[in-house]
């Protein structure tokens, strides 16, 4: 993984509650709809909102999205593609910490 | 550095699963604490009971509830008058104990008939009250009582009560977060859905994990009327029976204490299909986030920017002049679970304090991941800490203050450590901008109170 897809990771771990959901299906749910909306959101999209859980995802994808623009300067000076595999690795990433290799022996409980 | 296992654990080493110390580099799939997990025989826990959480944290909040305790007195007594979480309407909840005062005679026979001897003359003495929490303890329930079938004979005879039953005894879980479960899951499924709520506003929520302690509902209530929120159900902060039964109506689930009150909020949604957004309340910077978030999901983000360009410009300067001089002090949270990952970034980033010891009693591993992830290299992270564990930390990490309930309180004070109530707070409410300002005045007031010192002075000698 690129320094560049580390720093993003290691900012997200830090500020964001979404990853940290109490099962895995939640945390999947959450990390891929936050994160793909903040790509979008990075590169100057405009993302569509029909459910409510879009307009879940929207509200902490954008927060992050602006906070994440001032914390790493660089991420302006990429390009779309670019941009996008870094956020594509983070997503990866996130995935192995908070789902696939978590030691969190609740994760795959079936109730909440 | 793998798990830790302390100098005083050596004979119950079983302990070494249930410390860990952060090093550069790490993450929570190499090391993670054991948490919610029955305490080691030998270690001297300082937890509560299932009960307690059932009762003390979530259900004893409502504030036009009987909370009946069925059980010995002490079980009533001890969860009354320890927190405070008053409400607008003179404190009705903060006033009264309530037990069915179960004896000997009761185990051996039976305790039903008390059971419903109680209620009733409960709501006998309190007449315009028509709402009951009616709750098990350990002895009533090992001698198999049915207070559901009790329950519900009262409601057949008097139609205008409703009553809604606990059956959590303390010795259910490993701790009381047994009980937030247990209360949780009874609630979504027998009570969530009775009453339809009046909405009179185009934004609604519930506010979750929240229970007006020394008034952190009343800030985040002015929030949400400044910004034409309605909120439906506060959960359970300054909030009534009935307003708690209509929270299937809201648009938006708002979680602050994510432990004690999460799984209502993943209930809602998955029954109801009603989003779930975390927030952190306690911060100063955390709840200007929480407030944009809200407002990117309703689209009223100039309302939120108005609110918290006006509260910033009331609360900030006072904010930097304690940051001013806190900056650089260490501090130790020992507290449930998860105020330590709601503090330990907000304490740095707001305050300039570093967070390098927490302990949490009732913590899950989310709440450990959480917290791993935000806390310093460095730090020492405990589930379940004992006594003596508490005294090798502190002179390990040499916290300038500490923030704790008031059990481990007392050993701090013996200590002659600043000492802050991180449970009921000492001065709050905590929550929302001039709540961390207050938080800010406590930790300063208790690290440069002369008393700490003198306390440990020895007035007799040269006298005697």
């Amino acid at each position: 993984m690129s320094e560049k897809a580390e720093a993003l990771v290691r900012f997200i771990q830090e500020r964001c509650l979404w990853q940290f959901a109490s099962r895995a299906h939640d945390r999947e749910e959450n990390i891929d709809g936050v994160l793909s909306l903040v790509g979008i959101l990075l590169t100057g999209g405009s993302p569509k909102l029909q459910t409510p859980m879009d307009r879940l995802h929207f509200a902490n994808a954008n927060h992050l999205a602006a906070e994440v623009k001032g914390e790493f300067p660089w991420l302006s000076h990429l390009g779309k593609d670019e941009l996008f595999h870094v956020v594509e690795a983070a997503i990866r990433r996130i995935h192995e910490i908070a789902v696939k290799n978590s030691k969190n022996g609740e994760l795959r409980l079936q109730a909440y | 550095m793998p798990m830790k296992l302390l100098d005083c654990d050596t004979a119950i080493p079983e302990r070494e699963n249930h410390v860990y110390i952060k090093e550069a580099g790490e993450d929570t799939t190499q090391y993670l604490p054991i948490s919610n997990a029955a305490t080691i025989p030998g270690t001297l826990s300082e937890r509560g009971c299932a009960f307690c959480g059932a009762k003390l944290v979530i259900g004893g909040v409502l504030k036009d509830t009987i909370q009946m305790i069925h059980g010995p007195f002490g079980c009533s007594y001890d969860t009354w008058h320890t927190k405070r979480y008053p409400s607008d309407n003179d404190n009705f909840q903060l006033k009264y104990a309530w037990s069915t005062n179960v004896k000997e005679k009761n185990v051996v026979f039976g305790a039903e008939k008390l059971l419903k001897q109680s209620m009733l003359e409960a709501f006998d003495a309190m007449p315009t009250i028509k709402r009951m929490f009616v709750y098990t303890t350990c002895s009533t329930a090992l001698i198999g009582d049915d207070p559901k079938a009790v329950a519900k004979a009262v409601m057949a005879e008097r139609p205008d009560v409703d009553i809604f039953v606990v059956e959590c005894p303390g010795f259910a879980g490993v701790s009381q977060s047994k009980g937030h479960h247990v209360l949780n899951m009874g609630w979504i499924h027998e009570k969530v859905g009775q009453v339809e709520p009046k909405i009179t506003s185009d934004y609604t929520i519930n506010f979750i994990g929240d229970y007006n302690i020394q008034g952190d509902t009343d800030v985040l209530q002015r929030y949400w009327h400044k910004l034409g929120i309605q909120v439906l159900a506060h959960f359970t902060g300054n909030a009534t029976y009935d307003e708690c039964r209509g929270m299937h109506r809201a648009q938006l689930n708002v979680v602050n204490c994510a432990r004690s009150a999460g799984y209502i909020a993943n209930e809602l949604h998955k029954k109801y299909g009603i989003p779930r957004l975390d927030i952190d309340s306690w911060g100063f910077s955390y709840m200007a986030t929480g407030l944009r978030k809200v407002g990117d999901f309703f689209g009223i983000q100039d309302k939120v920017e108005d609110l918290i360009a006006e509260e910033e410009d009331k609360w900030k300067p006072k904010l930097d002049w304690y940051k001013e001089r806190l900056k650089g002090k260490k501090m130790a949270i020992w507290t449930g679970g998860p105020r330590l990952w709601h503090w330990t970034r907000a304490v740095e980033d707001d305050l300039g304090v570093q967070v390098v010891a927490m302990a949490s009693k009732f913590g899950h591993q989310e709440d450990f991941e959480k917290v791993i992830a935000r806390g310093r290299e460095g730090t020492v992270y405990i589930d379940d800490g004992n006594e003596l564990e508490f005294f090798e930390v502190i002179e390990m990490v040499k916290p300038d203050v500490i923030f704790t309930g008031p059990r481990v309180g007392e050993l701090v004070k013996k200590l002659h450590i600043p000492y802050v109530n991180g449970h009921a707070y000492h001065n709050g409410p905590y929550m929302g901008f001039e709540g961390f300002v207050n938080l800010a005045r406590d930790m300063y007031n208790a690290v440069n109170s002369p008393l700490w010192a003198l306390a440990g002075q020895n007035i007799q000698e040269g006298v005697l």
